[in-house]
């Protein structure tokens, strides 16, 4: 068992034991709050604590499978300081370093002075964080790899442009910094952190932080503590502890144990483990299920999928959720786990109501599988939501089409926003399979869909536009879908 | 380090996350954190309130309801209707109730479950249709008239009417509301805060302590954006701080939670306006008659300025013989409504631009040119309704030039081209023009002091009233000081906006900052400048001297270093009465054409290209000025879009996070940018420059009236869609629903 959270900061290694009192931090004190407790760390803002802006972004960095440093940004307000074990935090105050006439810049920072991306500052670290993460990653990054990076931080003053400029002209000149230098010693600092893979427990008189490494150590526990809150990238259980009110008495963090990290590719399925990280795979997903892949890369911001993972996705059961529609469509099955045995049960029987699964107590998900479709299924998804980038579906869907001949022979109507829980159409489903899949069919579809669907009006929208749009996607995947010919890609507004 | 580059004054500390904010500032550790426990009811009598069993609470410092204010309960700075602390009751959700101050987080969380607080709930008013049913005024009615609007109306070949809602926005400034508040000798008192003027601040301060202005001293470093959202309700924060550290004798801050910020702060006023339009067969403008509704939440604030702004922009940059603006400010239970780039002016402006755009449809002309048909023009039709001259027009200039970089009229064709071709995404183009007044409209609040001391080491120091908020005003200070003195920025400093060091400022608001206080900069350097070279005349008539042996010739000879600058801007009046005056010192112009497009089966729009032509005078800093102009717009871009504000029916605010209300990101700009600055020097103002800070936002219309014009399409502009501001997706897709039937 260990017992102190061990990292790197300023590039040295800290341990950190919060069973013994240490300036009042507890097991779900926030990277963010950790940060901002040191006088001479004030560069790190809060702008919402809720992951939504941006302004505490930092950088995770961990080593990879080629012992190579993965720089990562999160937005650090989501952050349990105990997740930061064997890694390298790197903050604002670390990207530039002193030179011989004051702090030598580094190049994003020195990029966003000469393009004047700066006015009120205050979102600025972070801006800086993500920009640095971008240089890291990516030599000549496209204007939409420079959105994407920068969509998780909001600015209120500039009006962006100036700051996709700077992002621009400083990551075209390969990811070489300090930091590279200083590399293969905190990777060894890391590996070394990281051979001991013992349960790492926190355990102050109010709260119990449990991080397993392997899966059955997770399992094990899992036993004995039924009551533990489980989670794995934090998102949406550290919001519970933050801003919600929640006090977490027991909490498992599923975030180490790399087992549940993979995408396999097997003849007919693919299987996912469930702390595969949304970012992870999106990218897994290229090429390989498009529809996933598009709908992926309108979750959330980088710094969200960063952290959230496909198990935790499904395991909050939303119904605004925004790859549950869509695996309804794929058929996917979930393996849930406990230390004894394990079953696979179909994703339209996990989910069981308003953020209500079959989960049992004792039970993990552990993998997501996904059935390879033929060449004559068709599967797209949409989501429609106030603004197109970082933000909830007012109403998702994912449709999955099978014609024979001219009629159709399979239909998946799956729908999020429009109930207490992601719903098939199977009223509508059912008016369509067997039909010949024609405009006209699809005008008759969507009455029998105005009947079969009640959502609510709520801080998003009226349920007057939900059904309007629902109604609408459903034309939309028609149009797009009239013959097979096309590329397999729907177009996202 | 102060890099050589006046550019880089603030940005260098910025980048490299060393800049201090409110929150980051080094305190003592006697700091205390305060809390501010908020009604949720709207309207509501307070039948009892129990802290006892909070005060015990470990770490608990001090819990304050209204009857432990020193003080007047007082923050309103103008009317004063807008109690502290409430007393008896409340009157919106987020009205501050009791204030806390403890040693940690903990304790204000234990604390806060333990105060009771017993309700008995009224009837609130939440919606400025009951608010006019009642007729409930928080000021009096007011009106600018000209001609006779009736009986132009009757004589008038067409006449359309209608309404027109536009709607709140949260300012959404990245620094939440803040202050430390630290008590000093007696009952003196420092405030750092995070407000747009620092001498009401002091006020208010002084007002709820009972103190004399000269015993609170307020200081502004700079401000992690205000918007307006600063203006007056940054006070507010400062005195709750300033009530707990008086109470407790230690330094308390208050850093308002993000959700709190914004369910206690007033937005932008929601506005009900109702219009009538006449013209004749070429759209030639006879007749406009509207009436301007404004939602002021349950205190006045600056909502009669507000008001009036709107209703001196009703006509925006059109000669209109006859006509009439109504304005009425309505009383509602949410919290006050406040400042926000524009200043009604938007709210007013969207008004006539959506008149015109009907206009247009009605008549089947294009709509630009309906616009550019009825401009201001140099030498006749050339005075406001409120009787001030529209002097140095550019007007038609700046509307030739977009037609031809925006490539207007050829885009127009492919467009409609392109409408003909697909059924369900349409395209829209719009273009806009804005003519905005640059001056408080409240005459005495045009001015501006400064101190500037010289040091015998040839260093400067340079204070004036303004504060930093982000739009660049402490380096264009500096850069006008540099050149003023001909000495390098790197041996000026632009100190922090204190009021013992500027005293009796005016907010830095109006996009006056660098206008009124560059000018106090100046005339301070003046002042130094002619004593300097007196001295030199008699000491070193021949030798050329550096500032630095200058200054030190200064001191050994007992001439002071040290000047004050008084600025106030000439000739303004305005008689609210009557309606008639000369508000503005002068008129700043701006256009743009923005394409978007349509997916008409969800809504969903996608802003294509935007072109802005801004009329910035002789700018004294290009990379400022073009930065106001893209945030600005891409802000109004946001009201007029997915920013949208809405309460349930009990007057909860339903989008009180940014999980709900949505602010603009990366992605949301258009993909084509294209800004031009129109460098016309202006004569009379601070180096021929002239005012940027919001005259840009409601260039936003443009992109709004771009998606009408899409909507439009799906009918072939042959009926006038259902419309409103903002555009969310789900008016977009509701509008186009309705046409189809």
């Amino acid at each position: 068992m260990q017992k102190s959270i061990k990292f790197i900061l300023d590039g040295e290694k800290v341990k950190i034991s919060i069973n013994h009192p240490y300036h009042g931090f507890t097991p779900t004190t926030t990277l963010l709050d950790f940060l901002r407790s040191q006088t001479k760390r004030k560069g790190v803002k809060e702008g919402c604590s809720q992951g939504d802006c941006g302004a505490c972004t930092v950088v995770l960095a961990e080593p990879g499978e080629d012992g190579k440093l993965i720089y990562k940004a999160v937005n650090s307000c989501l952050v349990f300081l105990p997740m930061v074990h064997g890694k390298q935090v790197i903050t604002i105050e670390n990207l530039s370093i002193p030179g011989p006439s004051g702090l030598e810049l580094h190049p994003v920072q020195q990029a966003l002075l000469e393009h004047h991306g700066i006015q009120c500052g205050f979102c600025t670290p972070g801006m800086v964080m993500s920009l640095f993460v971008l240089f890291k990653n990516y030599s000549n990054p496209s204007l939409e790899t420079v959105k994407d990076a920068l969509t998780g931080n909001l600015c209120r003053c500039t009006g962006y442009q100036s700051i996709v400029q700077a992002a621009l002209s400083a990551c075209n000149q390969g990811s070489r910094d300090h930091f590279s230098i200083d590399e293969d010693r905190v990777v060894g600092i890391l590996n070394d952190i990281l051979e001991n893979r013992d349960m790492l427990e926190i355990n102050d008189d109010r709260q119990r932080y449990l991080k397993p490494f392997l899966l059955w150590s997770a399992l094990k526990y899992l036993k004995m503590l039924p009551e533990a809150t489980i989670f794995n990238g934090a998102t949406d259980v550290a919001l519970r502890q933050t801003q919600k009110g929640a006090f977490l008495k027991v909490l498992l963090d599923l975030s180490s144990v790399k087992e549940l990290r993979y995408f396999r590719e097997e003849e007919d399925r693919y299987r996912i483990g469930a702390g595969l990280t949304i970012e992870e795979l999106k990218k897994a997903t290229a090429g390989k299920l498009p529809a996933f892949h598009q709908m992926l890369q309108r979750f959330g911001s980088l710094q969200i999928r960063n952290l959230a993972t496909l198990g935790g996705n499904l395991a909050g059961a939303s119904p605004i959720g925004d790859t549950i529609p869509l695996l309804l469509a794929y058929k996917a099955s979930v393996q849930l786990s406990t230390i004894t045995a394990s079953r696979e049960i179909g994703i339209d029987k996990f989910l069981k109501g308003y953020h209500q699964t079959d989960l049992q107590p004792d039970e993990l998900i552990t993998e997501i599988v996904v059935p390879k479709t033929d060449g004559e299924t068709k599967i797209a998804a949409y989501k429609v939501s106030k603004r197109n980038e970082l933000d909830i579906s007012t109403v998702s869907a994912a449709f999955r089409l099978k014609l024979k001949g001219n009629k159709v022979s399979e239909i998946i109507l799956a729908f999020g926003g429009m109930a207490q829980l992601t719903i098939r159409a199977k009223k509508t489903e059912r008016f369509v399979t067997g039909k010949v899949w024609s405009r006209s069919l699809v005008e008759g579809a969507r009455h029998i869909l105005d009947q079969e669907m009640t959502p609510i009006s709520d801080a998003r929208a009226e349920a007057s536009f939900r059904i309007s749009v629902a109604k609408n996607l459903l034309l939309k995947f028609y149009l797009e879908n009239k013959s097979f010919n096309d590329t397999g890609k729907s177009e996202l507004p | 380090m102060i890099p050589e580059n006046p550019n880089y004054h603030s940005d260098y500390d910025h980048v490299t996350g060393q800049s201090v904010f409110l929150n980051d500032m080094a305190t003592d550790d006697r700091l205390l954190i305060g809390k501010v426990i908020y009604s949720r009811h709207p309207h509501a009598r307070i039948r009892s309130l129990e802290i006892k069993e909070a005060l015990k609470v470990k770490g608990v410092h001090a819990i304050l309801t209204a009857k432990d204010i020193p003080g007047e309960n007082q923050m309103g700075t103008i009317i004063r209707d807008e109690p502290c602390l409430a007393g008896d009751t409340v009157t919106f959700i987020g009205q501050a109730i009791v204030l806390v101050a403890a040693e940690d987080e903990e304790a204000l969380r234990q604390a806060e479950k333990l105060i009771a607080i017993e309700f008995e709930p009224m009837e609130p008013i939440l919606d400025i249709e009951t608010a006019m049913a009642l007729n409930d005024l928080i000021a009096p009615e007011r009106k600018i008239e000209r001609g006779d609007v009736v009986s132009a109306m009757k004589n008038v070949r067409h006449h359309l009417s209608g309404t027109l809602k536009t709607g709140a926005q949260e300012h959404w400034y990245l620094e939440t509301q803040s202050a430390l508040a630290v008590p000093g000798e007696g009952r003196e008192i420092r405030i750092y805060a995070s407000s747009q003027s620092p001498t009401d601040t002091q006020a208010v301060v002084a007002g709820v302590l009972g103190l004399l202005k000269n015993q609170v001293e307020v200081e502004v470093r700079r401000i992690g954006g205000a918007f307006g959202g600063k203006e007056t309700q940054g006070n507010h924060v400062a005195a709750w701080a300033a009530l707990l550290a008086n109470a407790t004798h230690c330094p308390v801050k208050i850093i308002l939670p993000r959700n709190d910020d914004q369910i206690m702060t007033g937005k932008r006023h929601r506005f009900l306006s109702t219009y009538e339009i006449g013209f004749d067969d070429d759209g030639m403008i006879q007749a406009y008659s509207v009436e301007l509704n404004a939602d002021a939440g349950s205190a006045t604030d600056l909502t009669r300025a507000i008001l009036e702004r709107a209703m001196l922009h009703a006509e925006n940059c059109y000669f209109i013989p006859h006509i009439r603006i109504v304005g009425r400010a309505l009383r509602t239970n949410l919290p006050s409504n406040t400042a926000f780039r524009g200043f009604g002016g938007p709210q007013g402006m969207a008004v006539i631009e959506n008149a015109i755009d009907r206009v247009a449809r009605f008549l089947k002309k294009d709509a630009a040119e309906i616009r550019f048909l009825n401009f201001y023009q140099q030498q006749e039709r050339n005075i406001t309704p409120y009787g001030e001259e529209v002097a140095n027009n550019h007007l038609s200039r700046i509307y030739q030039d977009i037609l031809v970089s925006s490539d207007y009229l050829n885009r127009k064709k492919a467009i409609a081209q392109f409408n003909q071709e697909n059924e369900f995404l349409k395209k829209g183009l719009a273009l806009t023009p804005v003519k905005f007044g640059i001056s408080f409209t409240t005459a005495f609040l045009n001015q501006a002091g400064a101190l500037v001391n010289c040091y015998t080491d040839g260093s400067v120091m340079v204070n004036h009233g303004g504060t930093e908020m982000g739009q660049g005003l402490y380096t264009k200070i500096l850069q006008i000081a540099s050149s003023e003195l001909g000495i390098p920025p790197a041996m000026i400093k632009v100190n922090a906006t204190n009021t013992s060091k500027v005293p009796n400022t005016s907010p830095t608001a109006a996009s006056s900052g660098s206008d009124i206080n560059g000018m106090a900069v100046k005339n301070a350097i003046d002042i130094l400048k002619s004593r300097l070279a007196g001295l030199k005349e008699k000491i070193s008539p021949d030798k050329d001297l550096t500032f630095e042996e200058l200054c030190k010739l200064a001191h050994e000879n007992q001439v002071s270093l040290s000047a004050f600058g008084f600025y106030k801007t000439p000739g303004l009046s305005f008689n609210r009465e009557t309606g008639k005056g000369h508000p503005f010192f002068y008129f700043s112009f701006g256009m743009a054409v923005s394409e978007v497009m349509v997916d008409t089966l969800t809504g969903s729009y996608t802003l294509l290209r935007s072109d802005i032509i801004q009329d910035v005078g002789d700018s004294i800093n290009e990379a400022i000025d073009r930065g106001q102009t893209e945030g600005g717009f891409i802000q109004g871009v946001g009201w007029c879009t997915m920013e949208e504000i809405k309460w349930d029916k009990n007057g909860n605010l339903l989008t009180f996070s940014p999980d709900t209300y949505k602010i603009p990101t990366v992605n949301d700009i258009p993909p084509d940018f294209r800004i031009t600055l129109s460098n016309v020097p202006h004569e009379g103002t601070i180096r021929q420059s002239k005012a940027v800070g919001e005259p840009p936002f409601m260039l936003g219309l443009s992109v709004w009236l771009a998606i009408k014009n899409a909507i439009s399409a799906t009918k072939n502009h042959e009926t006038e869609p259902e419309f409103s501001l903002p555009a969310t997706y789900e008016v977009i897709l509701m509008a186009i629903e309705k046409l189809k039937d």
